[in-house]
């Protein structure tokens, strides 16, 4: 255990220090440069800036249409893959796939598949009579839909993830309660409101908690298909925590809008965790 | 069976609404493909075609001779295994404490390892730079593995306590009383029982460096660049070259799926377990 500690402690919690630390100076981006105590003004300019701001309310946007939208597809899969029984083996396996793919490839492919003049979506959906013409949405250079469009690779790259999650606590669930309830008339959408989701609620949540904070730490799909644009629509903050340090050149700034963002995951990551670690969860 | 299961002519039903979903889910990653085989020019043609007019190996080639390409794919494979490797040395002895001797220090650990899995990568990669300048291994593969290893670190010791947990102490005990030293008892007899969670714990690490970018972007720049950076820069660099872009995501992502498909029953134990027991 000591070793995984020291490593731990020496590759995240140092370089988190070094972070939170930083956030306190105005550095210069040039390296060996001076750097001046300036205490919580970078603190002042952040949450006085509009990017940041805008910035966080997009971040939370992005990670509840994320979230939202793999839990409804994700629940109907894997309800879909209960009603059919054991021989939906092949094909739940078939439905993982996107899991192992890169981010990256994710979001070029998207950003392929979606592009305005040549991509394939809108030539599919022209072709099927739902659109006027192939460049009628403008998937990815529509600032007020963009938001959205950068989300999709998201969701198709983990709502499986859900649904294996979801799937596996299916399974679990007593058979007897749905008989029961079967019996004294209930029908479909009552169990599956009634029954199912607050039977399956711990896994829910587990599930979406997971997947918050993967969404909410969103970069490589976004940088790849809009690198933050059409007019700043799609910068959420960590694309302009690594602007400010990067191209911005203000690591002091990035550093404090960082910490914010990372006390604000911490908090909502610990207050889930207690959530979940309810009495009676508490033997592993 | 399950009550849930579904009997009777709704079931052609449900099958029609699986079909239709999986081809949804699918087509991204077919059209991906099938573009690979286009020729460059009918990759981007106005409107697009779903099928290739003449199947073409060209954006495979184009794409494998660029430079610095094979340079990234050797970089991905070195940097992932060295990174599982880390993974898998640290992790197993942690987990291995921790569910043997459970000792409250143990359940902190675990818990703080999973905090760290919720920390904006940028907030560790940033400082993670000045670091590796200052151990000198900026832009080397072993330096962004270590950089690697702390996202795969968690997650393996969580899985390995996972399927520590499911071996019974006894089996253990028993070695020791037939001499085995401790560490005997966890090499001999607990590892083998455990081996099949150590080939999943080794994918899901193998697949967090593989399919990294953030921290590859930082902490490198030409000699340890990994194949992510270079796909997100091939089109700044090459010019709008989707065909080729296709063709190298193809090399990238379909050896990864066939392997995890060959062990899927595996895999789906270590992406549910801890999500449905916890």
């Amino acid at each position: 255990m000591l070793p995984a500690a020291l490593f731990l402690a020496a590759f995240v919690l140092w370089p988190l220090a070094r972070f939170v630390y930083d956030s306190f100076f105005e550095i210069s981006p040039f390296a060996g440069s001076a750097r001046t105590f300036v205490g919580f003004d970078n603190y002042v300019a952040a949450f006085t800036s509009e990017a940041f701001t805008s910035a966080s309310v997009r971040t939370l946007v992005y990670t509840l249409f994320v979230v939202a939208m793999e839990f409804v597809l994700g629940l109907a899969v894997a309800l879909l893959f209960t009603a059919l029984g054991r021989r939906s083996t092949v094909f739940r396996t078939l439905f993982m796939y996107p899991l192992m793919i890169a981010p990256v490839v994710a979001g070029l492919l998207w950003r392929f598949l979606l592009i305005d003049n040549f991509g394939i979506v809108n030539e599919l959906l022209f072709r099927a009579g739902l659109l006027a013409s192939p460049d009628q949405i403008q998937w990815l250079s529509n600032p007020n839909l963009a938001l959205f469009s950068v989300a999709i690779p998201d969701i198709w790259l983990t709502t499986s993830f859900i649904t294996l999650v979801l799937f596996a606590g299916l399974q679990n669930i007593p058979g007897e309660v749905i008989e029961a309830a079967r019996i004294d008339g209930a029908r479909y959408p009552r169990i599956l409101l009634s029954i199912i989701i607050p039977l399956l609620r711990p896994v829910i949540a587990v599930a979406l908690i997971v997947r918050g904070i993967d969404a909410a730490r969103a970069f490589d799909v976004i940088l790849i298909q809009t690198d933050g644009g059409p007019q700043g629509s799609t910068t959420t903050l960590s694309l302009l925590i690594y602007r400010t340090m990067t191209r911005f050149g203000e690591p002091g700034l990035a550093s404090a809008m960082g910490t914010v963002y990372l006390l604000a995951m911490l908090a909502v990551s610990i207050v889930a965790i207690l959530l979940i670690w309810r009495p009676g969860a508490g033997e592993r | 069976m399950n009550p849930l299961e579904t009997r009777g002519p709704a079931r052609i039903l449900l099958w029609t609404a699986l079909a239709l979903a999986l081809l949804l889910y699918g087509f991204p990653f077919l059209h991906l493909l099938l573009t690979s085989f286009k020729t460059p020019l009918e990759a981007i043609a106005v409107p697009p075609n779903v099928l290739p007019s003449v199947w073409t190996l060209e954006n495979y080639v184009s794409a494998l001779t660029r430079q610095g390409v094979d340079a990234a794919l050797i970089n991905s494979v070195v940097t992932a295994l060295i990174s599982t490797a880390l993974s898998l040395v640290f992790a197993v002895p942690a987990a291995y404490a921790i569910t043997r001797f459970r000792t409250p220090s143990g359940r902190v650990f675990i818990l703080a390892a999973l905090v760290t899995r919720m920390v904006p990568t940028i907030a560790v990669g940033a400082p993670l730079v000045e670091v590796m300048r200052n151990l000198g291994l900026t832009d080397t593969s072993f330096g962004l593995a270590l950089a690697h290893t702390t996202i795969s670190l968690p997650l393996s010791i969580w899985l390995m306590a996972s399927f520590f947990e499911a071996v019974p102490d006894e089996l253990s005990e028993a070695a020791q009383v037939d001499g085995c030293s401790r560490l005997q008892a966890m090499t001999r007899v607990v590892l083998p029982v455990v081996s099949g969670g150590l080939a999943v714990t080794a994918i899901f690490a193998f697949l967090a460096s593989w399919n990294e970018f953030l921290f590859s972007l930082l902490l490198t720049s030409v000699r340890a660049q990994t194949t992510p950076v270079v796909i997100a820069n091939f089109q700044s660099q090459f010019g709008l070259d989707w065909g080729g872009m296709t063709a190298l995501a193809a090399v990238y992502s379909v050896p990864v799926i066939i392997l995890t498909l060959f062990l899927q029953r595996h895999i789906v134990a270590g992406l549910t377990m801890g999500a449905v027991k916890g």
